[in-house]
């Protein structure tokens, strides 16, 4: 009775806000949990709710997922956004229930912080849990990786729904092992793409069996740890692939899935690997194929990830990246590119970045082609300077402008090709700046 | 041409922080001063590594899980490892490497890892997991006949003891134990610390002290090192100094 009643409230406060323009972000769950800290075991789900958690992809591929459902004419609830702990998640569900608290859908999904996932499911039945990729992420904030894969492995040992996986990672792998009870899990695997290498060229995590503590074996790194990987003394890394990608023809924008042509809007490797996991999902819940393909074709990321603008005629990729992983797949669009261009670099230290930039010298900044131009900004604009120095590159090509309104202006002092990657606090900040460039220049 | 011998201890396994970066720094400070610097790598399974034929002995700080794996593989070089810090070969260890060259590090659990004991101090984790020294941190040091400013960051659980000669006194930040006033530990051939950022980025002066130790060592004749353009490294130390610590105490 009391649940149902705070539900109400709720409603009425979010009816409320509404009126008055506001969005209220996560206050609705704040508020609810803390009267109520059970609240989300309360809400009426009568259809499949299908979970992504990851270090780097959470928010594309739980919207990727979202968007060919919807293509297949299913209703879906999704935390579009990004609101991924308890109380985001939460806040979300107040919004969108009846004011019985009844959840219409034909599918939830849902993006969860991998330290969220214990605790929002253990709240929620959980029908399909996706796992991307385990990657540093903010050290002084989320801890070692380990201790989050720990965490995920202790939930899933009672687990008994679908699990996803990236055969590729062998982190994830790992999961699979959690619950031997459990025959559903499936895992997705990509073949090289053409700039794999033999040996890896950026840092990575899980270099040993998690089974038997061997040494693990790699047959490539498409990036990061990441690629086709065996244990030379177990059976670790032989499961069978649920879904294949073979042909990756990034320039071309498609890759084939277990036979299936699809193509793409964006031409990164780690864009491939999440759009496995959508097409495991996809043959899980025999949405048709043909939904599928046009849903991944269309599918356009957020602001600000991989997105391509063009500010004063001069052509502009910004990209978010807020550890190591997110930035060597930023710079591999640089080395991958021919042509001439000059990268901007935001990087911030404020509480939601992390307060720690060590992380930055785990980017590989080697050979990034003809790179002519390189400013950095944001708080820490020195210690990214002093980064990239260190890899070698004429101090004279190199500015550190801590004002991020003047460092853009002097980025567009050239017509040259723009690279801009930002972390996380850096990247709307950034954006708005350019934006505002084009426009004052408009006029 | 000059040469330096770097060894770099478990590259894999002690890789948490971005320590590499201090190789990084070394080599290019060096190169622009044209003393080829050569780096070679030893990890678990590799051939025992002559530890005497290096000039300089690096080793950085990593995970619990990682930390432990290798400790044991540590132990059996602990004879060669001693003749070396005997010898004054230069010993620059970060984190969990410090700890590994004190006496024992005692896990949450109580379980106890034990360290090469080459150095007295010994390393206790906090009995909180969840309580850690994390955060920007500035230490004072009296290097060569120089007193300066080091910037980094640490992040550690464990509480070192038992430190005579530390490495700095704490201006900023926790140090080796919480809200101490000292940090790491010195020696005049020997830095070890818990400053990641990585320590010689924003520390130019202790590169080149660490740089200038080894050739004296080396070629038994004290020289002056080239000048170098550190412009963005004042900067930033100037910009961060204004950030982390109150101008009266500067």
């Amino acid at each position: 009775m009391r649940d149902t009643l705070i539900i109400l409230l709720m409603k009425i406060a979010n009816f409320i806000l509404k009126i008055l323009g506001k969005q209220g972000g996560n206050v609705l769950g704040k508020i609810a949990k803390k009267l109520s800290p059970n609240i989300l075991s309360t809400f009426n789900i009568n259809c499949p709710v299908i979970a992504v958690t990851a270090t780097n992809g959470k928010t594309m591929t739980n919207n990727a997922i979202a968007s060919m459902l919807r293509q297949a004419g299913k209703h879906v609830i999704c935390n579009t956004e990004g609101n991924n702990m308890e109380t985001g998640i939460l806040s979300m569900f107040l919004k969108t229930c009846s004011l019985t608290g009844k959840l219409k859908a034909d599918y939830i999904c849902l993006e969860v912080d991998e330290s969220y996932v214990p605790i929002v499911f253990s709240k929620i039945h959980l029908d399909t849990l996706i796992v991307l990729d385990f990657f540093r992420d903010q050290l002084d904030r989320n801890g070692e990786v380990e201790s989050l894969i720990l965490k995920l492995e202790e939930f899933l040992k009672t687990y008994q729904g679908n699990l996803i996986l990236n055969q590729d990672d062998p982190n994830v792998v790992r999961l699979g092992y959690a619950n031997p009870q459990n025959s559903k899990v499936y895992y997705f695997h990509a073949e090289a793409y053409c700039h794999a290498t033999k040996e890896i060229t950026e840092a990575g995590e899980g270099k040993f069996c998690p089974l038997c503590k061997t040494r693990l074996m790699y047959d490539y790194y498409q990036y990061s740890h990441i690629g086709k990987f065996h244990c030379p003394n177990c059976e670790y890394g032989k499961q069978e692939s649920y879904v294949t990608a073979s042909n990756i023809d990034l320039e071309g924008k498609e890759f084939i899935a277990n036979g299936i042509p699809f193509t793409m809007q964006s031409e990164s490797i780690y864009v491939v690997y999440n759009f496995l996991a959508v097409i495991s999902v996809a043959n899980l819940y025999h949405i048709d194929i043909e939904d599928v393909q046009k849903a991944l074709s269309t599918f356009e990321l957020n602001k600000g990830r991989l997105e391509k603008l063009t500010i004063q005629g001069v052509p502009t990729i910004i990209n978010l990246a807020k550890n190591p992983t997110g930035s060597n797949v930023s710079l591999r669009l640089l080395r991958e590119d021919p042509e001439p261009k000059e990268l901007l670099f935001v990087l911030n230290d404020k509480i939601a970045d992390g307060f720690d930039v060590s992380w930055i010298w785990d980017i590989n900044f080697n050979e990034l082609g003809q790179v002519q131009r390189i400013i950095t900004s944001g708080t820490r604009a020195y210690d990214m300077a002093i980064r990239i120095k260190t890899s070698g590159y004429p101090i004279n090509i190199i500015e550190a402008e801590l004002d991020l309104n003047k460092a853009v202006h002097k980025l567009y002092q050239t017509n040259v090709k723009k690279y801009i990657i930002a972390n996380y606090t850096a990247l709307e900040p950034t954006r708005k700046e350019i934006l505002t460039l084009e426009k004052e220049l408009g006029k | 041409m000059k040469e330096i011998r770097i060894l770099y201890l478990y590259p894999d396994m002690l890789e948490l922080y971005g320590d590499y970066g201090n190789l990084q720094v070394l080599k290019y400070r060096m190169e622009k001063r044209d003393i080829q610097v050569i780096i070679d790598r030893y990890s678990i399974g590799d051939p025992k590594p002559d530890f005497l034929s290096y000039d300089l002995i690096f080793a950085g700080g990593g995970a619990d899980n990682e930390q432990s794996i290798l400790a044991k593989d540590l132990l059996q070089y602990e004879e060669e490892i001693k003749e070396a810090v005997r010898q004054k070969v230069f010993f620059l260890l970060i984190c969990g490497a410090y700890q590994l060259f004190g006496k024992y590090y005692k896990g949450v659990e109580g379980n106890i890892i034990p360290g090469l004991a080459i150095f007295d101090y010994y390393t206790e984790a906090s009995t909180d997991r969840t309580k850690r020294c994390i955060g920007n941190i500035v230490i004072e040091v009296n290097i060569g006949e120089k007193q300066t400013k080091v910037i980094g960051f640490e992040n550690h659980g464990g509480q070192t003891h038992g430190i005579t000669t530390p490495f700095g006194k704490v201006l900023f930040g926790n140090g080796n134990q919480f809200k101490d006033t000292q940090e790491g530990f010195f020696l005049p051939h020997v830095i070890a610390t818990y400053l990641h950022g990585p320590l010689l980025a924003k520390n130019p002066e202790i590169a080149d002290y660490v740089i200038s130790t080894c050739l004296t060592r080396k070629y038994e004749e004290k020289m002056d090192l080239l000048k170098l353009d550190d412009e963005l490294e004042e900067k930033c130390r100037k910009q961060l100094l204004v950030r982390f610590i109150p101008v009266e105490k500067q």
